[in-house]
């Protein structure tokens, strides 16, 4: 079958009346969650998951995996759309890849155009979308049908570089990157072996005989960690909300803001696919771009439209580039992109190669159903983005201890164990504390999920090999792929020394 | 506190893979018919994590001392939510759901912003109730229901 018609067969799918309400309420919290400052797409993602097993529970597998993912990736992919509405009326950015929209979006809404740099962004990050789509359609073929011919040394060597760009770009200090991604892949090694069926390191306790949840890590990590510090460091804001006129842009600013939407979206788009450099970087590569390539350099920070159009189209196209090496790679290129890794294997869908041939349903309904949402979001965003602005109003009292009841519901719906539920607790305590002193939290969940999938390549390899190591470095792709680690890794380093600002991925 | 906290970390860390180090030496070290067991990966992550504990001990070290802003943090109503928290999780399975719920809500809220005592009392009712409802009437699901008593 060709391409065209598995997209007709996933249309087919998306286009069920669940699937479109599951695409629907997706992006509509996806908004919410851009919107908020506090929650970003990592915790929303996480805090979902146990919500959506249970409602699609009553589903045969293959549906409930791909109706899920099609929730949680609307979220995603709608924190981007939402992200910019902050940014633009109260400066505040809801979540860091609209980090830089605020520079001219702020001052495009005191001048009194909020309006216009609403729906330019809004515009923006739908054609971003769409054209990010059509590349993931004409690249998801050929890139599983290369990776099918890696063997467990090319594939261990490659989820090395995916780890290593990770945390080569996570925070301040690699070391500590690197310490968390490591910390990350040992979590994963407890419980039952699955090769030999030996228990390691769980001291006859029962509960740790299946491991370590991910979930539980996930949600306690990011959405109890987040709350926890809301509570600690409370700040008063009384922003006032700038003032929406004039919805819909006049056709100069059109004009103006064609050229960097179109290059935001193909630049954001590589910068996407890239493992470990996410839509915070795409954002700010591109508004340095426009500002390059501008006539008028001046300009940019005092409001101009293409300081809008330019990093709103280019965080959604990366949100959009990274589904393309987990989909095809089944390697997660980023915190986001992990938690809905280990939300498809939570389905036993194992995202890789196989998954296009496996569970054609799951991947091209997804696909699909990105072409609903981001429409669905266009109509959401442009009329209804005054109804969005009032989310930020929402009383904190609300909305931090309901935080916590969900995650507590959501982990215990799934886990049905109070010992799950103390893990969570303590994961949000020390997911404060490693916030606070810049242990990026995003290569650890990262390790967790693609700890088993490391080790199983590993020995493999090893045992192909019988034991010999440097099968890893006689083989050309592998060794390439661990060249490409190594450079990543020891580069910013080297920048550092000389004295250079490294830009790194604060989103993970 | 950042560095007070690096150097508290390394160490810890350090031990974590040492610890893990030993425990994998315990595992047996080859499965039948491989030459590679179950030991070799948590091995080498644990001589990672030990050789990247040292190396951060290393740049805490170097780095010279500096004064954060200090920053004052709410720990009254932290420790409280906490503690509600923990009372929450534990008695969850005795009391069952709709009551911890509701309880632990309304406490957080109030603690959070003493006011709004009837909107509290209403949002924490229905969120506990509508959640049980929705997950164990309509979606069938398992939630701890009622004490034995009740």
């Amino acid at each position: 079958m060709s391409t065209l018609d598995y997209l007709f067969q996933g249309f087919g799918t998306a286009l069920i009346w669940y699937n479109i309400l599951f695409a629907f309420v997706g992006v509509l919290i996806g908004t919410a969650v851009g919107v908020l400052p506090g929650i970003g797409p990592m915790s929303g993602v996480a805090l979902l998951i146990p919500v959506t097993a249970s409602i699609t529970g009553g589903l045969p597998p293959e549906h409930a995996a791909t109706s899920a993912i099609i929730l949680l990736a609307g979220v995603y992919y709608g924190a981007m759309y939402g992200g910019s509405t902050t940014s633009i009326l109260l400066n505040t950015p809801g979540e860091s890849s609209s980090v830089v929209t605020t520079l001219d979006g702020y001052q495009m809404a005191k001048k009194g155009r909020a309006g216009s740099a609403l729906s330019i962004a809004a515009i923006g990050s739908f054609v971003a979308g769409i054209i990010t789509l059509v590349a993931l359609i004409a690249l998801a073929k050929p890139l599983s049908a290369v990776a099918l011919k890696f063997g467990p040394a090319e594939y261990f060597s490659l989820m090395l570089l995916g780890l290593g760009a990770v945390s080569g770009l996570a925070g301040k200090s690699v070391t500590k990157a690197l310490i968390m991604t490591v910390l990350g892949l040992l979590l994963g090694t407890i419980g039952i072996d699955n090769v030999s069926g030996i228990a390691r390191f769980t001291f006859d306790v029962p509960w740790l005989y299946q491991g370590i949840e991910f979930l539980t890590i996930a949600v306690g990590l990011f959405a109890v960690g987040e709350v926890f510090k809301t509570i600690l460091e409370k700040e008063e804001e009384d922003n006032e909300i700038a003032r929406i006129n004039n919805l819909l842009p006049s056709k100069a600013e059109l004009k103006e803001s064609a050229g960097p939407i179109a290059r935001g979206s193909l630049l954001g788009f590589f910068v996407g696919i890239l493992p470990g450099a996410g839509a915070t970087l795409a954002s700010f590569f591109s508004y340095i771009l426009e500002k390059k390539i501008s006539k008028t350099p001046s300009k940019f920070g005092t409001g101009t439209i293409a300081g809008v159009a330019a990093p709103e189209s280019a965080n959604n196209a990366a949100s959009g580039g990274a589904m393309i090496p987990l989909l095809t790679l089944g390697i997660p290129g980023s915190g986001t992109t992990a938690i809905l890794m280990g939300a498809l294997m939570m389905y036993n869908v194992q995202p890789g190669p196989l998954l296009f041939e496996d569970h054609p349903q799951v991947a091209w309904g997804l696909i699909a159903s990105m072409f609903i949402g981001n429409i669905m979001l266009l109509i959401l965003n442009l009329p209804l983005v005054k109804v969005f602005a009032k989310i930020i109003q929402t009383p904190k009292q609300f909305l931090i201890p309901m935080i916590i009841a969900i995650s507590i519901f959501g982990v215990y719906a799934v886990q049905v164990s109070t010992y799950d539920l103390l893990l969570l607790l303590g994961c949000g305590l020390f997911g404060y504390f490693l916030n606070k002193n810049d242990y990026p939290i995003a290569p650890l969940v990262l390790g967790l999920v693609l700890g088993p999938m490391v080790e199983n390549n590993l020995r493999r390899a090893l045992t192909i090999s019988n034991g010999d190591f440097s099968v890893f470095f006689t083989r050309p792709i592998s060794l390439l792929f661990l060249i490409i680690t190594f450079l990543w890794l020891i580069i910013p380093f080297l920048m550092k020394k000389r004295g250079k600002d490294v830009i790194i991925n604060i989103e993970g | 506190m950042a560095l007070k906290f690096d150097y508290i970390a390394s160490v810890l860390f350090l031990a974590v893979g040492v610890l893990f180090i030993i425990g994998s030496k315990h595992l047996e070290s080859s499965s039948y018919g491989s030459a590679v067991g179950p030991d070799i990966f948590p091995l080498i992550l644990g001589s990672g994590l030990v050789l990247l504990s040292i190396r951060l001990l290393y740049e805490t070290f170097i780095t010279k001392n500096q004064q954060g802003r200090k920053e004052k943090l709410q720990y009254k109503p932290f420790l409280i939510i906490f503690a509600a928290t923990l009372v929450y999780i534990l008695t969850l399975e005795t009391i069952g759901y709709v009551i911890t719920t509701f309880l632990f809500l309304f406490v957080c809220f109030q603690t959070m912003e003493r006011s709004k005592m009837i909107l509290s009392l209403i949002i924490s009712a229905c969120f506990s109730g509508l959640v049980y409802f929705l997950y164990v009437e309509v979606l069938k699901g398992t939630l701890p229901d009622w004490p034995i008593w009740f």
